[in-house]
């Protein structure tokens, strides 16, 4: 202890008030009202207009896939140059979009981030529906559906002892996205027992105690359990964190290992990781702008959260960019005939214009956040978030279509038009994203409670104590410190 | 069997912390603390051991490893090898992102289960709460009454003085 | 097993026993289908067909295996084939045992796809005809076929021919039409008025004598030839230069300068297999090749094979006639040509014309244009340079056309006066195909009994008093001389598949004869004619027998060895030529017709395979276009799709345009055969008819036109095609050298690619291909045969246009150099079978592999449908099943009806929806040789497989074979120094290799 104190007694001086990620003191029973409050109420008309919408989309997918699985893959716009065009951007997005969830609550808890807090619950919340939506359009992309489980090495092997070919990165995404949406899942919802326990003691209802009290697992904030609970989530955040950026960098592999010019390179796995996050933040933007602003949770996420995100966003965007310059660096300087052809294609071709929306979305558009203002208006901030979605949608389409429709034999080179069943498939995923999130922030705590009320106790805590600290420097001091 | 126990609540962790500091050095075994969020520094305060379950982690992925390698070799280079473009049967690079998914994957459940058994929780379990709004904004402080040397008086003038806010028995089972 | 009449035996009549095979409600015989739908039961059942003799003729063109055939190909053929009481089953009750289910036999017979008559060995499985190829016996045209040869087999399953005769509209039997066919024709006979069989070219001798037995029946008969696609001209003019009215026998490959005037001779003109197969004969860059040179106005396959090619206008070949002939005849000394401006670059053609008296007597100049003057002149330049009785054969003369212009038009007017009384229409439909149809009918409409043997309802048969449908030619008996003493004989393939009479027999019977039988009666007539004049076989049995086991036989015949003389009028000739040039006009254009390589003459214009053959150089499918040159269309604000009125004297018509490089500037064509009205779901409305501007002026079909004016319509029209870049970009793709290149050894950079790992193969073979880019002309015989043996979808113009075409094999068109006179060639493209397939690393489920012999394998069952293997591959040659193809009515083709899919090749599986497919090397083919050699107890020898592209291929440009067999000739022409890979450079090892083109520039030889 004594040595504690007298390093504590050197730094305490320079201690900085520490940046506050609860607005002003309130209460822990304050913060399970506030945080309790969409739950209880009912949802104001912001909520149902969004909704409705959603549930449009969802319906049109419903729609969209039915008459998939009726008539063929033939609905869609393919062909036999573009085997591959808006099913697999979709659900390279949507994976990407997954990315930021994780990386904000396994990631910043690495690395001590306070104020993740008030945002990973919905993050990770986003990531599971996000890689929901992704999973749905490798299964749909199929020629025969119905055969699925093929991709599968399942023991007794009905079709005689024939495995699968693990030498394709199709596989390993099965491989990564389950075990992705797997951890993913466990993670979130072990994050939730202490506030479903919560939830639990306040519920009236006898419906809502049963299933609240048989989530919660018989939780009752004991101490014992207390101290292994962090260290799970230490543990898994730990394992997360490796997970994700295996993800996206084997989601990378289906193209950086095929032949197909502009796809093979050995850059696509951290320029992927990259734009994912820099997508996901996009995502997490949007959605917390919005929650935001009809759940009426400005005290819990905060101006100084989102110019956080903002500087999250800038910085992965320039990586990106950065990518896409060396993408054409290497192509000249590489010197091979396709991959230079391929490039010349991709900014003079006839699908240059999305490649210069691409490069308006997520190059040029992240630099407007150097500004304070910018980064301070919620609405420019919102405004950017779309801009980063979009820009990033059309970077996958971008990489696939215009690897695939002008290949190596002019003779085969040909163009992808959508159909309507391209479009009403990408519709429709949004649809169930939505309505999935707009549930969730319903009948869930989108705001991790227990964790808020650890940091808003500590930061009143901090605010009393850095008081006090001149008179007693020994025994709390040192707990500063350790707070700090 | 339901037995004999001490409740002291607190409604701030500092005064919480500092009752069990008092207790512990009158020597008085706390039989458990509750706070609707985990209290910094109470686990050193209460003497608590180290968790032993980063092992479990590290054991489970190991098997994950293992059982992943094992299975690629024996399928694609034992059981039915094949042509595949050309490449040899034992393309181990191309093994290595299955073996780390499953490394991760295995490695994650097994402790997460590892939790749940170790601190006895399962779904539907019916929770045992000392006193209520535990889970909201109450602190709690129980200690054990045993019939050796246990002076209530003291156990609680030493918890008043460090802040409790009330002390009450309860005969329930934890 | 000599069938008679004494000894027969009570059986069920042939009808119960045949003739419902092809309706729908035969259960028992569809569960074979079904089979071959659901996959590889079938095949699997007995994978290379079971032990007997007849097995080895599966692979079988060769002499020995049809000698082995012999002991019962009669019997099957007569049980296939009998309608008569003479064949009844008793063949069958022996040849039981022969005859086994799931094993194929091979049958020779004769091609009636076009008057060329090729000799033909087709594949009958379990009694169908399933698919055609050439007969190696044929010293005509070999064992080559062309795509219309090939899609033959499925017009025979057309769901459009009639299943009965027809009088005025009403289905009715053939004792009822006959009974009112013959009340009319004896009317004829009393009031003597006049019969008219009107045919298209009869190559059939037997035929010919039936024709002329019948009109001796009648006062008055005359019987006139009729092509929709003339060579009147060259038959005429003929007559006048040599007194020979006949078109001679051309032998390309004795020539060592070939010129082409606007004859496509390598795609669609007179005997295309047959000249395809000497022009590639000596165009081997080992030994000298030949120099050609083609002036022409669009560019057709032969001008794209040509050395030297020059852009043309039709009425412009004329004078390059002239302008050569007046510089042959400068060398030789003759005098009298008429001087003109020459059309072209004088130099190139005084280059020419030196080639040509270089290699008197061994040079050609064939001219495609029906105008008599032109054809003289031609003559004359053959006369001057000695080519006749060498290149040039009048003593055996070709029957494979022999229509007559003017015959036909004076017939015409007949009929409108009212001077025909019965018309008898033979395999002809001049209301769609004459020029003035309109006519023609009017007159038609006069007579007071017309008669047509269609097939099915056309334009004129549905005219016509009565329909007498004839055999589809795989159900009848038949012979054939297309050139003088070579003869083809035909036999039936399947029974009458419906209730339809040979022509023949109708025109006997209609001649009084009772109960005609053509088969006695062709038997009868070889026997007589044809057996005393061989020497060879004493026993006019074994003649017969023999005769219909091999199905060609060459008769030793008369040669005076005396070339006809020359008799040298052509002055007035060029005079006339010189006469006829206008001046050309601004706005003012020139109409050019041609025949394509899919469409010909129409006549097939309802075979969904033949209308998806993509062109061979514009690849555009399902329709005809305006061909205009890019500069051209430049100039008038054209651009592709655009619906242009096209107006000459003749008449208008509307037609989409599309931009053809090498297209003579001044020139717009269009080609035949398309825009059919009635003819079946297919081919009805598919692109326009422009024959009613083909005209009949002095005598002569004109099949091009001047003083066109073109007007935009605003409208737009999809042209269709299966290739939308045609530059290679400077890619390794075809690579071409010249003669000096390989006559000077330059150091060969063999330095071999590294491979990251060992060479797997562990299997006896490595099945490969060597396609030699020299030889293939581009024709497409074997992108239709791919279709037929391996059960390749239709997927009709829409998904063409979506890109979605199912071809396993298709051949790239590149244009090289400039884009107004531009070189093209032509590449198939198929599975390169590579050793390091990128296809295979990525596929997740294992369904594409390569196999112990180093095919690369895909599995049908096993494909969920990915499509990253077809991404991954640099030659996008695999197929993805977008839709299911088979039973579903948005694509309504043959895979739809029962009928249609009886031409499926039940060794190969029939693709469901969302499963990926490509070329397999004709793994059935494999498996079957490999099955044979195992039951004879042998190894496999080179040449025991030949993969249908192979077999179709009239050059032989396609060679099969085992690459571990250094030894075999696939082995040989990978070691070749013209050998090479396509995109060799990305290292996946394709099995597939490719011999360089080989340009011989006109300064070269």
């Amino acid at each position: 202890m004594s040595v504690m104190t007298a390093t504590s007694v050197s730094t305490a001086p320079q201690l900085l008030p520490p940046p506050r990620w609860v607005d002003e003191d309130v209460s822990l029973q304050q913060i399970t009202d506030d945080i309790s409050r969409p739950m209880e109420a009912r949802p104001g008309k912001g909520w149902w207009i969004c909704f409705a919408f959603a549930l449009a989309g969802l319906i049109d997918l419903v729609v969209m896939v039915t008459w998939l699985f009726a008539k063929g893959i033939g609905v869609w716009g393919l062909n036999n140059s573009v085997g591959w065009a808006f099913a697999i951007t979709n659900f390279v997005f949507w994976i990407g979009i997954g990315h930021a969830g994780t990386l904000i609550s396994a990631i910043l808890l690495l690395f001590r981030q306070q104020w993740r807090t008030s945002i990973n619950r919905s993050a990770e919340a986003m990531t599971i529906m996000a890689v929901m939506c992704a999973g749905m359009f490798p299964l749909l992309h199929l020629g025969r559906p119905w055969d699925a489980y093929f991709i599968f090495p399942y023991f007794p092997n009905q079709r005689g002892p024939l495995w699968v070919n693990f030498r394709s990165p199709l596989v390993w995404d099965v491989f990564a996205i389950s075990t992705y949406f797997t951890i993913s899942l466990v993670f979130w919802f072990l994050g939730l027992v202490p506030d479903l326990a919560t939830l639990r003691d306040r519920a009236t209802g006898r419906i809502k105690k049963f299933i609240f009290g048989f989530l919660s697992m018989g939780w009752n904030g004991s101490f014992r359990t207390w101290a292994r609970y962090e260290m799970v989530s230490l543990i898994l955040a730990g394992l997360a964190t490796p997970l994700v950026l295996s993800v996206h960098s084997i989601v990378s592999m289906d193209f950086a290992t095929s032949l197909v010019p502009g796809w093979h390179a050995t850059i696509f796995p951290p320029y992927f990781v990259a734009g994912a996050i820099y997508s996901g933040f996009g995502m997490v933007l949007t959605l917390l702008i919005i929650t935001r602003q009809t759940m009426h949770l400005e005290r819990y996420i905060t101006m100084q959260h989102l110019d956080r995100m903002a500087k999250v966003t800038m910085l992965t965007g320039m990586i990106v960019s950065y990518a896409y310059a060396t993408e054409f660096f290497s192509a000249w300087y590489g010197g091979n005939l396709y991959e230079r052809y391929h490039f010349i294609n991709r900014a003079t071709g006839p699908y240059a214009w999305c490649f210069y929306l691409m490069v308006l979305c997520n190059v040029i558009t992240p630099h407007f956040l150097w500004f304070k203002q910018a980064r301070s208006s919620v609405a420019v901030l919102f405004i950017v978030s779309i801009l980063v979605n979009i820009g990033m949608w059309f970077e996958r389409f971008v990489i696939i279509v215009v690897g695939l429709h002008r290949a190596f034999l002019p003779s085969a080179w040909g163009m992808f038009y959508p159909t309507r069943y391209d479009i009403g498939l990408l519709v429709g995923s949004f649809g169930l994203f939505f309505t999935l999130f707009l549930l969730f922030i319903r009948v869930l705590p989108m705001i991790a409670m227990w964790e808020i009320k650890g940091v808003a106790a500590n930061s009143a805590h901090i605010a009393k104590i850095s008081k006090i600290a001149r008179y007693y420097p020994a025994e709390e001091n040192s707990e500063v410190a350790m707070n700090a | 069997m339901p037995s004999k126990f001490v409740v002291a609540t607190f409604l701030d962790p500092d005064s919480l912390l500092a009752a069990v500091r008092t207790l512990r050095v009158h020597s008085f075994p706390i039989y458990d603390v509750y706070s609707p969020y985990p209290v910094h520094h109470l686990d050193s305060a209460m003497g608590l051991r180290r968790t032993r379950l980063p092992w479990v982690t590290f054991c489970a992925g190991l098997t994950g490893t293992t059982l992943a390698l094992s299975f690629l070799f024996y399928t694609t280079i034992l059981d039915w090898p094949m042509n595949v473009g050309g490449k040899p049967d034992n393309s181990t690079l191309a093994f290595v992102p299955i073996s780390f998914e499953l490394t991760v994957l295995i490695g994650g459940l097994s402790t997460v289960a590892a939790l749940l058994f170790r601190a006895r929780l399962f779904p539907g379990k019916k929770e045992r709460l000392p006193v209520p709004s535990l889970t909201d904004d109450t602190f709690a402080l129980v200690l054990r009454r045993r019939n050796d040397h246990f002076d209530p008086l003291l156990v609680a003038r030493l918890l008043t003085s460090s802040g409790a806010r009330e002390i009450c028995e309860i005969e329930a089972q934890l | 097993m000599n069938p008679d009449a004494e000894s027969k035996p009570p059986c069920k009549s042939p009808k119960e026993q045949f003739v419902q095979i092809g309706l729908q409600d035969e259960p028992a015989y569809w569960k074979s289908v079904d089979e071959l739908r659901n996959g590889p039961r079938f095949s699997g059942e007995f994978p290379g067909g079971l032990p007997g003799k007849s097995a080895d003729h599966s692979t079988g063109t060769t002499r020995r295996d049809f000698l082995a055939l012999m002991g019962f190909s009669l019997a099957a053929a007569s049980v296939t084939g009998c309608r008569g009481p003479v064949q009844n089953a008793m063949p069958l009750l022996k040849a039981a045992d022969d005859i086994i289910p799931g094993v194929s036999n091979y049958y020779a017979t004769t091609c009636r796809g076009c008057a060329s008559s090729c000799s033909l060995l087709v594949k009958q499985r379990d009694g169908r005809p399933i698919k055609i190829e050439g007969n190696a016996e044929s010293v005509l045209f070999g064992k080559g076929t062309c795509a219309t040869g090939q899609a033959t087999v499925l017009s025979l399953y057309d769901d459009e021919r009639l299943r009965a005769p027809q009088w005025k509209g009403q289905t009715t039997t053939w004792k009822e039409a006959d009974r009112q066919i013959l009340i009319a024709l004896d009317q004829a006979r009393e009031k003597s008025g006049k019969v008219v069989l009107l045919s298209q070219t009869v190559t059939s001798p037997s035929t010919q004598q039936v024709i002329a037995e019948f009109g001796r029946t009648y006062p008055k008969f005359q019987h006139v030839v009729y092509d929709a696609i003339s060579y009147s001209a060259l038959r005429e003019a003929n007559g006048i230069s040599f007194d020979r009215a006949a078109i001679p026998h051309y032998a390309f490959d004795k020539a060592r300068v070939i010129v082409g005037l606007d004859a496509d001779f390598l795609g669609t003109w007179l005997s295309p297999v047959e000249f395809a197969r000497q022009y590639a004969s000596n165009r081997k860059p080992e030994g000298k090749p030949t120099l050609h040179v083609q002036f022409e106005s669009t560019l057709s396959v032969t001008g794209s094979n040509a050395d030297v090619r020059v852009p043309v206008a039709p009425s412009e070949i004329g004078l390059v006639a002239v302008a050569l002939l007046r510089r042959i005849a400068r060398k030789s000394g003759t005098t009298g040509v008429p001087d003109a401006p020459d059309p072209v670059d004088a130099k190139q053609l005084d280059a020419i014309a030196d080639e040509l008296w270089k290699h008197r007597g061994e040079s050609l100049v064939v001219c495609g244009r029906n105008n008599v003057s032109v054809q003289v002149m031609v003559n004359a330049l053959n006369a001057l340079l000695g080519n006749v009785g060498k290149t040039i054969d009048l003593e055996h003369p070709s029957a494979q056309r022999s229509g007559d212009d003017a015959a036909m038009a004076a017939l015409v007017e007949e009929m409108n006066r009212g001077e025909v009384h019965s018309l008898l229409l033979y395999g002809v439909n001049p209301v769609y195909d004459y020029g003035d149809g309109g006519r023609f009918l009017s007159g038609m409409e006069k007579v007071a009994l017309s008669v047509s043997f269609s097939d099915r309802q056309d334009e004129t048969s549905v005219h016509a008093h009565a329909i007498c449908p004839d055999h589809h030619f795989l159900e009848a008996w038949g012979d054939a001389e297309p050139v003088s003493s070579h003869f083809s004989l035909a036999q039936p393939l399947i029974a009458p598949l419906f209730e339809t009479r040979a022509a023949q027999e109708s025109l006997l019977e209609w001649s009084g004869q009772a109960e005609p039988n053509y088969y006695n009666y062709l038997r009868q007539f070889w026997t007589e004619k044809l057996f005393p004049q061989q020497k060879e076989l004493q026993d006019a049995t074994t003649f017969w027998e023999r005769s219909l086991q091999d199905g060609v036989v060459m008769l030793p015949a008369a040669m005076t060895g005396v070339a006809p003389a020359h008799r040298g009028d052509w002055k007035a000739a060029a005079e006339a030529i010189l006469k006829t040039q206008t001046p050309r006009v601004e706005d003012r254009y020139e109409l050019h017709f041609y025949e394509n390589v899919g469409a010909r003459d129409g006549s097939h214009a309802n075979n969904p395979w033949l209308q998806e053959l993509p062109d061979p150089i514009s690849k555009v499918t399902w329709g005809n276009y305006a061909a205009i040159s890019p500069q051209l269309a430049e100039k008038l604000g054209l651009s592709a799709g655009d619906v242009v009125k096209l107006t000459a004297d003749q008449g208008s018509i509307e037609a989409p345009v599309f931009l053809q490089p090498g297209q003579e500037t001044n020139t717009i064509s269009l080609a035949m055969g398309y825009g059919r009205t009635q003819i079946g779901k297919v081919g009805r409305n598919v692109g326009v008819n422009v024959y009613p501007l083909t005209l009949t002026a002095n005598g002569m079909r004109q099949y091009s036109a001047i003083n066109v004016r073109l007007d935009k319509t605003g409208r737009r029209e999809d042209v269709v095609s299966t290739q939308s870049h045609f530059s290679m970009e400077g890619r390794p793709i075809v690579l071409e050298t010249t003669l000096e290149e390989l006559s000077h050894p330059a150091p060969e950079d063999t330095a071999a690619l590294p491979t990251l790992w060992a060479d797997r193969l562990h299997g006896d073979h490595s099945w490969g291909l060597a396609i030699d880019m020299n030889a293939c002309t581009g024709c497409s015989a074997c992108v239709v045969a791919c279709q037929a043996e391996n059960n390749i979808p239709v997927v009709g113009k829409d998904q063409v246009q979506r890109n979605r075409i199912m071809h396993w094999m298709r051949i790239d068109s590149y244009y090289t150099g400039s884009l107004s006179n531009p070189g093209s060639v032509h590449q198939p493209m198929l599975c390169q079978h590579c050793q390091n397939a990128p296809c295979e690393t990525v596929c997740p489920v294992l369904a594409t592999t390569t196999s112990s012999d180093g095919l690369n394998q895909q599995v049908y069952n096993r494909c969920i449908g990915t499509r990253y293997c077809a991404n991954n591959c640099p030659y996008k040659v695999r197929r993805f099943n977008w839709y299911n193809y088979t039973d579903n009515m948005d694509f309504d083709f043959n895979m739809t009806s029962p009928l249609g899919r009886m031409v499926l090749n039940p060794d190969v599986v029939v693709r469901s929806r969302g499963v990926m497919e490509k070329c397999s090397l004709c793994v059935q083919r494999i498996q079957l040789a490999k099955n044979i050699a195992l039951q004879g107890k042998r190894d496999l020898v080179d040449g025991d497989i030949q993969t249908a592209c192979q077999q179709a291929c009239p050059t032989q440009a396609i060679v099969f074979g085992d690459l571990k067999d250094p030894h075999s000739r696939v082995s040989q022409l990978h070691d070749s120094r013209r050998h090479y890979h396509v995109l060799e450079e990305l290292g996946v090892r394709p099995n597939v290799g490719y011999l360089k083109r080989v340009r011989n520039p006109l300064n070269a030889t």
